[in-house]
C-alpha cells in the first residue's frame, strides 16, 4: 500500500473505533473497563492496525485484519487485560471458553477495519467488474455442488445459495494477482472460516437483533457441524475460481504477457518424484500418530483388507500422492523453511479436514461427523495431519532448492523480478498461515467437553 | 549475518521471548523455568533454522515463531511429555485441553521469540526488503567458462550446486551458439529423422544462475586474465575453463578444406541434408553423364562419426527416394573410406566386423586401408590412386585440440601446466589418462571431467589440493541406421535389434531435459508412419551440369575455420 501512513493510521484509527464499538455492542458481556474504554482500546488498535497496513498489498488486508484480531485475542484478552484486572493471565482452556465471544468480536473487528482500508485504499469497487462477478459465482456454484455429495449439515438450497453469494464475494474481496493453485487453496480456507463467523455466527444474530448471543460457546458449537462446510466450501471457491481465471488467460488473453512464463511441462517428473519423496517422510512421521491411536487396521479397510501391514501400506501410497499434488500446486512457492513449513502445515491442515474427517468416514460406508464430539475424535488426526504437512513442506523445499535456488540471480534485472514474485507468493501467505495455526487452535477450544 | 550463525540468534530470541512469556505464566518451581527455558531454546533455535539469509519480512519472521510455537506444541508438550512421564500420547482433544495453557504460551512465545530474532538480525537490507544476489559475501571467485558443450555446460551445473552448498562462485560462460547441442543425435538431424532445434538444449534454459554470453573467443590473455571476444568488452577472470572441443583437421590435404562437409554442429547438419536432398532433386532430372557424381556420396573416417553418418545418408536417400522417379534405386552409391584396416576401432574386432558386414549387405562400399589424399568440385582422389566423382563429401576421419586451448596442455587435474588459473576439458583438453594417454573424446568423460574441474576449481580456491582426473569408459553405443546397432556396455557386448533399442533409449535418456525428449520421441513416432520430409529449406546448389547455363561450383559448406577467426565450436563428443 503505498498511501501515507499518517492518514492511514487515522482513517484505520476512525474504523476501528466504530468498529470497536459495534462489537463491544454486540458483546454478550459489557467489554471490561466499559465501553468507552474499549471503544478508544479499539481506536489505538485500529491506528495500529493502519501503520502496519502501509506495508501491505490492500488485496491482502482483510487476512491481516483478522490475524490481527487472533493476535489481540492471545495477547491483549487471554493475556494482558486480567493482568491489568490484577488477576493471573486467562490461558487455561475454561477461561479462554468464557472469552470466545471476544475472540469473534476481535476477528470481525479486525475484519470491518481492514475491509474499509481496502475499499478506501485498494478501490474495491473499481475491481467489480461483471466478468468477475460471473466469475465468482460460477465458482461458488460450482464449489457448493462439489460439496453436495459429502455433507448433511447443511441442506443444498442453502450450501448453493451461500456458495454463490460467498463466490460472488470473492474476486471482488481479492482482485490482486493470481496466485498458483496452492497457495490460493490456501487462502480459501480461511476464507471459509470467515464466511462461518460471517454467516454461520454474524448473520443469524443479526438477523435476531441480539447478534453477542450467537457469538457464545454454545452458539458456537451449535454452528460447528457447518464449519467443515464452510472451509470445504471456501477452499473450493478459490480453487474453481483460480481455475476459471487461469482458463479464461488461457483461451482469450490476447496478451502473452499475461500468461505464465513457464510452461506446466517444464516443471518435469523430478518435481513430481521430490513431492513422493517429501510426502513419503511426511507419512512415515504421521504414522507414530497412527500406530499410537491403533487406526492402521481402518485404513485398511479402504481396500477390504484388515491387515494392520496394509493399512500402513494405504497410508504411505495416499501420503505420497499428497505430497505428489503439493508438489503439482506448490511448486517453486517455498522461499525459505518458514514458507515451506507454513505451507504444508496449511496443506495438511485442509487435508484433515476434506481426507480425515470427510473422505475417509465416507470410503469407509459411513457419514462425516462433523458435530463437537465427531471432531473432537478425530483430534490425533489433526496433530498427525499438520505433523505431515509441516515435514512435507519442508522435505519439499530442501529438495526443490538444491535444483531451483531462486535467491541465486544473475544480474540485478533477475533480482528485481524474483523480489516482484516472492512479494506477490508471500504477501498474505504469513497472515494466511497464521489463521490456519488459528483455526487449527480453535478446534480444541470448541470440540473438547466441558470439564 | 551468516546462515550457520542463525540459529544460534534464533536460540538467543528464544530463550529472550522465554522471559516475558514465563513472567506472564508464572512458572512455579525452578524445574519449570528451566524447561520453559529448554522449550524456548528449541522453539528458537526452529525459528533461526526457519528463516533464510536472505532479507526476510518481521510478519514472515512472527508467523516463524508462531508456527514453531505450534509444532513445538504438538511434539513437546502433546507427544514427548507424556512419554517423559512413562505414558503413551494419545493426542486426545481432552489432552489437548489440559495442555491449552501450553499452548497459547507456546503461540505468545513463539510470536515474541520472531520479534526478538527479528530485532536481533535487523539488518539495512532487510529493511528495504531487496535481495541482492549475494549480500552476505564478498565478490565471488570468477569463473569464465569457454565453451558450451557437454563439458563446458556440465562444469556450470557443478558450480551451480556448489553454491547452494556455500560456496558461490560468479560464472560465466560463453558460447558461440546458445544451445547445448547433443552431439550423439547429430547424423540423425543430417538425415532428417530429426528436427534440428530438437537436438539443442538451451543453455539459458538448462544454467537458470549462470551468466551466459553468447560470442567469439578472439584470444586469451593468461597474464592479465582476460578473454578477448570479437565483440563487446572482454571476461576478467579468477579461473578459466577451456571446454571448447575438437576442430576437424584436414592435415592439408589440397582441397579437402574447401570442398568437404563437416558435421560438428546443427548448422552442418542442415546444411548437408539440405545440399543431399538438393543433389537429389538435380538428379531426377539430370543427363546421365551428370548422374554419378550427383548420386555418389563418400563419408572419410571409419570411426563412429563417419560409420553412423554413412548408415543415416543411405537411410535419408533410399527412404525418399520413391518421391524421384527419374532415379533408379541402384544408382546411388555410397562409400566409407577408412584408413584403418577395420571400421570402428573403438570397438572390440567382432562388432567392427559385425558393422562392416551389415553395411555392406546394404551396398554400401567400404574402402578400407584407404586414405582421401586431395578433393575437387565434382570429385575425390584416394590414396590408392583411384578417383570418386562426387559432389558429397564429409569429413569425419581427423579432428584436433582447438587452437586456443591446444596451447594450454594439462595435467591430471586437468590444470594447464603453463598457467595456473587456466583450466581445460573435454575433447579440446587431451587430459592423460592414469597411462599417460589422453582419454577417448566421448560425452561421458566430457561430462565427468566439467564435473571434476568445478570441483578442483573449488578445492583450489578453499586452499586445497586439485585431484586428478579418473574415469572409465562405461560403454559406447553406434547406430547403424534402420533397426540396427552396435554397442559395448562394461565389456558386455549388443548387436542387431536389442542394440538398436539399447542405443534408442540410452541417448534418449541422456538428452537434456524431459521437452526435448519428448520431441525427439515424437520425432521417432512419426518416422514410423511417414516417410522423411523433402522440403529443402536452402538455396539450391550451384551446379555446373552438362546441358545446364551454370559455370561454377560454389561448395555448400567450407570448414568454419575457413571464415571464423576461433569460433567455439562444439566438442567432438557422443
Amino acid at each position: 500500500m503505498t498511501a501515507r501512513p499518517g492518514r492511514t493510521a487515522l482513517i484505520a484509527g476512525i474504523t476501528g473505533g466504530a468498529a470497536g464499538l459495534l462489537t463491544g455492542l454486540a458483546l454478550p458481556e459489557p467489554p471490561t473497563g466499559g465501553l468507552i474504554l474499549h471503544t478508544v482500546v479499539a481506536v489505538l488498535l485500529g491506528a495500529g492496525f493502519g501503520l502496519l497496513a502501509t506495508r501491505q498489498n490492500p488485496a491482502d488486508l482483510l487476512y491481516w485484519g483478522l490475524a490481527y484480531g487472533a493476535g489481540w485475542w492471545l495477547l491483549g484478552t487471554l493475556t494482558l487485560l486480567p493482568l491489568l484486572d490484577g488477576g493471573p493471565v486467562a490461558w487455561t482452556l475454561p477461561d479462554a471458553r468464557l472469552r470466545l465471544p471476544q475472540l469473534i468480536g476481535l476477528l470481525v473487528y479486525g475484519m470491518g477495519t481492514a475491509a474499509v482500508l481496502t475499499a478506501v485504499h485498494g478501490g474495491v469497487l473499481r475491481g467489480i467488474t461483471p466478468r468477475r462477478l460471473l466469475r465468482g459465482a460460477t465458482a461458488g456454484l460450482a464449489a457448493a455442488l462439489l460439496l453436495i455429495p459429502l455433507t448433511d449439515t447443511m441442506t443444498g438450497g442453502i450450501l448453493i445459495t451461500t456458495g454463490i453469494i460467498a463466490g460472488l464475494l470473492y474476486p471482488t474481496l481479492f482482485a490482486g494477482p493470481a496466485l498458483g493453485s496452492g497457495p490460493a487453496l490456501v487462502r480459501g480456507v480461511p476464507y471459509g472460516f470467515l464466511c462461518w463467523i460471517l454467516a454461520g455466527l454474524s448473520l443469524p444474530a443479526l438477523l435476531d437483533g441480539a447478534p453477542g448471543a450467537h457469538w457464545t460457546l454454545a452458539a458456537a458449537q451449535a454452528a460447528l457441524p457447518r464449519l467443515p462446510a464452510y472451509l470445504l466450501l471456501g477452499a473450493g471457491i478459490a480453487l474453481v475460481d483460480n481455475a476459471l481465471r487461469s482458463l479464461g488467460r488461457l483461451l482469450f488473453a490476447d496478451d502473452i504477457r499475461r500468461l505464465r512464463r513457464e510452461g506446466a511441462g517444464t516443471r518435469g517428473v523430478r518435481a513430481l518424484a521430490y513431492g513422493a519423496l517429501a510426502g513419503l517422510t511426511g507419512g512415515l512421521l504421521f504414522t507414530v500418530v497412527m500406530v499410537g491411536i491403533g487406526v492402521l487396521d481402518t485404513v485398511a479397510r479402504l481396500v477390504g483388507a484388515t491387515s494392520v501391514w496394509t493399512g500402513l501400506l494405504v497410508h504411505l501410497l495416499i501420503s505420497q500422492a499428497i505430497g505428489v499434488s503439493y508438489a503439482l500446486l506448490f511448486h517453486r512457492r517455498s522461499y525459505d523453511l518458514a514458507s515451506g513449513i507454513g505451507w504444508g502445515a496449511s496443506y495438511g491442515f485442509l487435508w484433515w479436514i476434506l481426507g480425515g474427517v470427510t473422505l475417509f468416514p465416507i470410503l469407509l460406508g459411513s457419514t462425516p461427523k462433523w458435530d463437537a464430539a465427531g471432531l473432537a475424535s478425530a483430534f490425533p488426526s489433526l496433530v498427525g495431519h499438520l505433523t505431515y504437512g509441516a515435514a512435507l513442506g519442508v522435505v519439499y523445499h530442501l529438495l526443490e532448492s538444491r535444483t531451483n535456488p531462486w535467491w541465486l540471480t544473475r544480474n540485478t534485472l533477475q533480482t528485481a523480478r524474483v523480489t516482484t514474485e516472492r512479494e506477490q507468493t508471500l504477501g498474505s501467505a504469513p497472515a494466511l498461515w497464521t489463521l490456519t495455526v488459528l483455526i487449527a487452535t480453535t478446534i480444541p477450544l470448541l470440540t473438547t467437553p466441558p470439564g | 549475518m551468516r546462515r550457520r550463525t542463525l540459529p544460534l540468534w534464533g536460540g538467543a530470541a528464544g530463550l529472550l521471548g522465554a522471559l516475558p512469556t514465563g513472567l506472564l505464566a508464572m512458572p512455579e518451581s525452578p524445574l519449570a523455568w528451566a524447561l520453559l527455558g529448554g522449550h524456548g531454546l528449541v522453539v528458537g533455535t526452529a525459528v533461526g533454522v526457519m528463516a533464510g539469509v536472505r532479507p526476510r519480512r518481521p510478519t514472515t519472521t512472527i508467523t516463524s515463531g508462531l508456527l514453531a510455537g505450534l509444532l513445538g506444541w504438538l511434539i513437546l508438550r502433546l507427544t514427548l511429555a507424556p512419554l517423559t512421564r512413562g505414558d503413551l500420547p494419545d493426542w486426545s482433544a481432552a489432552d489437548a485441553g489440559a495442555a491449552y495453557p501450553d499452548l497459547v504460551a507456546g503461540l505468545i512465545h513463539g510470536g515474541l521469540t520472531g520479534v526478538a530474532f527479528q530485532l536481533l538480525t535487523y539488518r539495512s537490507a532487510a529493511r528495504r526488503g531487496e535481495p541482492s544476489t549475494r549480500p552476505e559475501h564478498p565478490p565471488a571467485p570468477r569463473v569464465v567458462i569457454v565453451g558450451g558443450g557437454f563439458a563446458g555446460v556440465e562444469a556450470a551445473r557443478r558450480f551451480e550446486r556448489l553454491a547452494l552448498r556455500g560456496r558461490p562462485v560468479d560464472v560465466t560462460l560463453v558460447s558461440d551458439s546458445n544451445y547445448l547441442l547433443f552431439t550423439p543425435m547429430l547424423a540423425g538431424v543430417a538425415s532428417g529423422a530429426l528436427e534440428a532445434q530438437h537436438i539443442g538444449a538451451p543453455i539459458r534454459a538448462a544454467l537458470t544462475h549462470t551468466r551466459f554470453r553468447r560470442g567469439t573467443v578472439d584470444r586469451i590473455d593468461p597474464v592479465r586474465r582476460n578473454v578477448r571476444l570479437t565483440d563487446g568488452p572482454a571476461e576478467p577472470y579468477d579461473h578459466l575453463i577451456l571446454a571448447l572441443g575438437a576442430v576437424p583437421h584436414f592435415a592439408g590435404l589440397p582441397g579437402v578444406a574447401r570442398h568437404a562437409f563437416t558435421l560438428k554442429s546443427l548448422q552442418d547438419a542442415v546444411r548437408l541434408r539440405n545440399h543431399v536432398l538438393g543433389l537429389l532433386e538435380h538428379a531426377d532430372t539430370a543427363p546421365p553423364g551428370a548422374r554419378e557424381s550427383l548420386l555418389t556420396f563418400v563419408v572419410a573416417g571409419g570411426g563412429f562419426a563417419g560409420t553412423e553418418l554413412i548408415a543415416e545418408l543411405f537411410d535419408l536417400v533410399h527412404g525418399v527416394l520413391h518421391y524421384y522417379p527419374g532415379i533408379h534405386p541402384g544408382e546411388p552409391r555410397f562409400t566409407l573410406l577408412h584408413s584403418g584396416t577395420e571400421i570402428l576401432p573403438e570397438l572390440p574386432a567382432t562388432l567392427g566386423s559385425y558393422a562392416a558386414r551389415k553395411l555392406g549387405a546394404r551396398g554400401i562400399d567400404i574402402r578400407l586401408s584407404t586414405r582421401v589424399t586431395a578433393a575437387g568440385p565434382g570429385n575425390v582422389h584416394l590414396s590408392d590412386g583411384a578417383e570418386l566423382p562426387t559432389h558429397t563429401l564429409v569429413w569425419t576421419a581427423g579432428n584436433r585440440p582447438h587452437p586456443l586451448a591446444a596451447e594450454h596442455p594439462v595435467d591430471a587435474t586437468l590444470r594447464s601446466t603453463a598457467h595456473p588459473g587456466v583450466w581445460a576439458v573435454g575433447d579440446c583438453a587431451r587430459a592423460p589418462d592414469p597411462t599417460g594417454r589422453p582419454y577417448p573424446p566421448t560425452a561421458q568423460h566430457a561430462l565427468r571431467q566439467g564435473r571434476a574441474v568445478a570441483d578442483n576449481i573449488d578445492r583450489v580456491l578453499a586452499g586445497r589440493t586439485p585431484q586428478p582426473f579418473r574415469f572409465h569408459t562405461i560403454g559406447i553405443l553406434v547406430a547403424l541406421g534402420h533397426r540396427t546397432a552396435v554397442a559395448e556396455i562394461r565389456g558386455h557386448r549388443f548387436s542387431g535389434l536389442a542394440a538398436w533399442l539399447l542405443w534408442r533409449g540410452t541417448y534418449l535418456a541422456k538428452l537434456p531435459g524431459l521437452e526435448k525428449r519428448l520431441r525427439v520421441l515424437i520425432d521417432w513416432i512419426i518416422e514410423l508412419a511417414f516417410p522423411r520430409d523433402i522440403a529443402v529449406t536452402s538455396a539450391p546448389p550451384d551446379l555446373n551440369l552438362p546441358g545446364r547455363s551454370v559455370t561454377t561450383w560454389t561448395p555448400a559448406t567450407p570448414s568454419s575455420q575457413d571464415t571464423v577467426p576461433h569460433p567455439v565450436p562444439r566438442p567432438e563428443t557422443r
